[in-house]
């Protein structure tokens, strides 16, 4: 009964405290334009129902780590007002880019930036549902059906112009052919000036750090030719040394967490990284942020609490997390007490910005992409894949590995095969979860839970905490 | 014949297509039954159990069980159980009783295929399951043996008087039903469409076990691993021998099941195959 009112009390405060960063954006930018956008933009009604993320993640949870979830949600929600401030109060600075280029460098420039693979990972979040409309309007105009549904969810998001007016657009060639392809569908729709960040293969070798970092150059010169946007040097740099600031608290929370029993796990970990660190790295609000995770955590330790009220596995996420199944680690929780450590795209090997100089500063930047989640995972050698997963096993002590097995990613889908192979030799338990991304008419929330039963009954051999078992 | 000690442990593996049981005593398996299933699988499980009763004079049903545990897809669906396990542990437990040196099973049932690799102690080390489309699986083949007017059994056998094979190309069962109708109607040998449908399932199953890893010795358990033609086609594409098991073994669940009843039980004697 305690934690039932701790917990509405914890939801409730967290609650006004996204209302209270919502409300007044509302306000500033008018009823009428509000309701007019509304409109224009559908997708913002689900942005609207963003709280829901309070519940699934905070549902159950121990105070601190239901805290720290909720300042991690309502972080969320200041980066979203953030994001569309920019959308609507800027139009004539913004740019839209892929989610693998330099966002450090935009702001730098005082552009303003919408991410456009945003939507097809935070909607699904707060609704499972969100992006199968968009999934259908790709593939009624012709994409393949068998590419990744993220690509898919962000061409279908232009393709029915639902996407702010921009100057200028900004893509890669990472991380995948579909995703880079699907650059070129929106080029034409927009009509956009549009910047190709090369990004080479050979990404350990110290020639192509050099070229990435003229391509860094050249990106700058091109936006400060088609955009108002100029390079402010030293604002780089106080971004990059913010960033730093950001990473150091990051590796003390991984400190923690390499701890058995983790005081602080699930979210706070990866749901941070992925949102700060590929939106809005190098922001005062988003270091505080990371600061407050990791106060919770500390005090967790010192009081010998754990995150998860009985960890009794502790697992390795690997792939994009279940985004249309967003909650799949609380209910893993309370399933079966397993514990979400770490994942593919939190752990970064080469995450500090040296920022003595201009070119050091670019040097840092391209460094992070070119090493970056998923960049290396899904490009070289099947060495960045094999070694990161086995590192990261050792290094946080760690039982299980559950890959994300999205149906729409050749390259990791080529890889799974050895990656089978290499987990039986370790005898490190693999469970590859066959699903899609974006879109959960392929396997479902039940589905994705009936391939888990079947893995911790059959190889952990444990059954669910949740269920009670009949008597003998 | 009663047991010693009149403790008996059962197993019962309601699946899809059908219902199996087997009823352990101290010693050894005592009595097994298979039936067709019915559309309530509570129901499935009563009537085998019943069947596999009748044969043990002095055992009236399932309350006379010293534990039984229930498996199969419809487990969750016997009350009267008094745990529920996987279906793929199950199997392996019967497997690695029967044979101790088999390290990967195919289990090719009703609505499912799944692939089970064992360690030397006969836990898994790793599984993989189709459960998602019915091509390759004992409804595909019930359905290919009703285009050919013939019984399952018949239709099992049809495949080994053929001298070749001609490719079933669609992996989709639909598609696949109307690509040997139009086969037929180009009167190619029936014998020779059969082979090619017991490859196409054959491949099937040889894709899903690349993925948890393919070592000798394998054996099949499931419905289908009474399909001659579906055995010969898979030795073929493995390019080893499939082994025999001394056991039924679609009776592999719900062996297990009975074996996992036992050490639930407490029972410590030694188990013994009666072949």
């Amino acid at each position: 009964m305690k934690n039932k009112i701790l917990y509405y009390l914890v939801y409730s405060q967290y609650w006004i405290i996204t209302w209270m960063k919502i409300i007044p954006f509302i306000l500033r930018h008018g009823l009428y334009d509000t309701v007019r956008d509304l409109r224009r933009y559908p997708w913002l009604w689900i942005m609207l129902k963003v709280n829901r993320l309070l519940g699934k993640f905070g549902k159950g949870r121990s105070l601190r780590y239901q805290q720290a979830v909720s300042i991690l949600v309502s972080g969320i929600v200041s980066g979203v007002t953030d994001m569309l401030g920019n959308i609507f109060f800027k139009p004539d600075r913004l740019i839209i880019h892929e989610d693998m280029v330099p966002p450090e460098i935009f702001k730098a420039m005082g552009l303003s930036t919408f991410m456009a693979e945003l939507n097809g990972i935070m909607l699904p979040m707060i609704e499972p549902h969100a992006m199968e409309q968009y999934i259908d309007e790709s593939e009624n105009m012709g994409i393949p059906p068998d590419i990744c549904s993220l690509p898919k969810s962000t061409m279908g998001l232009f393709l029915k112009g639902q996407t702010p007016p921009a100057k200028a657009m900004v893509t890669s060639n990472l991380p995948c052919d579909a995703g880079m392809n699907s650059y070129a569908l929106i080029e034409q729709k927009l009509k956009l000036p549009t910047f190709r960040l090369d990004i080479p293969y050979h990404f350990k070798d110290e020639r192509a750090l050099n070229y990435f970092t003229g391509e860094l150059r050249r990106m700058i010169t091109w936006l400060e030719e088609n955009t108002p946007g100029k390079m402010d040097w030293n604002l780089l740099r106080q971004i990059c040394e913010e960033r730093n600031r950001m990473v150091e608290l990051e590796m003390e929370l991984w400190d923690l967490a390499r701890i058995r029993p983790a005081p602080i796990a699930g979210e706070a970990i990866w749901l941070a990284h992925m949102w700060f660190f590929n939106l809005f790295p190098g922001t005062r609000q988003a270091t505080n942020i990371f600061r407050k995770i990791l106060d919770l955590g500390k005090q967790n330790l010192a009081q010998g609490i754990s995150a998860v009220k009985n960890e009794r596995f502790r697992a390795l996420l690997w792939n994009p997390p279940l985004t249309h199944f967003i909650d799949l680690f609380n209910w893993a929780e309370h399933a079966y007490g397993v514990s979400l450590i770490m994942d593919s795209m939190t752990f970064n090997r080469l995450p500090f910005i040296d920022t003595a100089s201009e070119e050091s500063m670019l040097q840092g930047l391209a460094l992070n992409i070119m090493n970056g989640p998923m960049a290396r995972h899904t490009r070289g050698p099947a060495e960045n894949y094999m070694d990161d997963i086995f590192y990261i096993h050792k290094q946080f002590d760690l039982d299980m590995l559950w890959v994300a097995g999205h149906i729409g990613c050749k390259n990791t889908q080529a890889l799974n095969g050895i990656l089978r192979e290499k987990c039986r030799e370790a005898g490190l338990p693999l469970l590859i979860i066959d699903y899609d991304l974006s879109d959960p008419r392929i396997v479902p929330r039940e589905g994705i839970i009936n391939q888990i039963d079947h893995f911790m009954e059959n190889i952990m051999k444990t059954k669910r905490l949740d269920q009670k078992t009949k008597a003998a | 014949m009663p047991s010693s000690n009149g403790r008996y442990y059962a197993g019962c593996d309601v699946g899809s297509t059908t219902g199996k049981a087997v009823i352990l005593d101290e010693n050894k398996i005592v009595s097994s039954a298979i039936i067709p299933a019915e559309i309530d699988p509570e129901q499935t499980a009563r009537s085998v159990l019943s069947k596999a009763c009748e044969k043990i004079s002095g055992l009236m049903g399932t309350n006379d069980f010293s534990y039984l545990v229930g498996t199969g897809y419809g487990r969750n669906e016997v009350p009267f159980a008094n745990d529920n396990v996987s279906e793929i542990s199950c199997h392996a437990l019967g497997v690695h009783f029967c044979d101790p040196t088999i390290k990967t099973i195919v289990d090719i049932g009703g609505q499912d295929v799944k692939g089970i690799s064992l360690n030397d102690d006969g836990s898994i080390l790793e599984f993989a399951m189709n459960d998602k489309c019915a091509a390759g699986t004992g409804r595909f083949l019930e359905m290919m043996s009703k285009i050919f007017r013939m019984d399952l059994e018949a239709f099992s056998s049809l495949s080994l008087e053929a001298k070749n094979a001609i490719p079933v190309t669609s992996q989709c069962s639909v598609f696949a039903e109307t690509e040997v109708i139009s086969l037929l109607s180009k009167r190619k040998p029936p014998s020779e469409i059969a082979a090619g449908i017991q490859a196409s399932v054959a491949k099937r199953s040889f894709t899903l076990l690349k993925r948890v890893g393919i070592r000798p010795k394998i054996t099949v358990t499931g419905g289908c691993s009474k399909n001659k033609g579906l055995l010969v086609a898979l030795q073929k594409r493995l390019r080893m021998d499939i082994t025999p098991l001394p056991v039924d073994p679609q009776l592999m669940g719900a062996l297990g099941a009975a074996i996992m009843a036992r050490r639930k039980a407490g029972s410590i004697t030694q188990l013994t195959i009666n072949r």
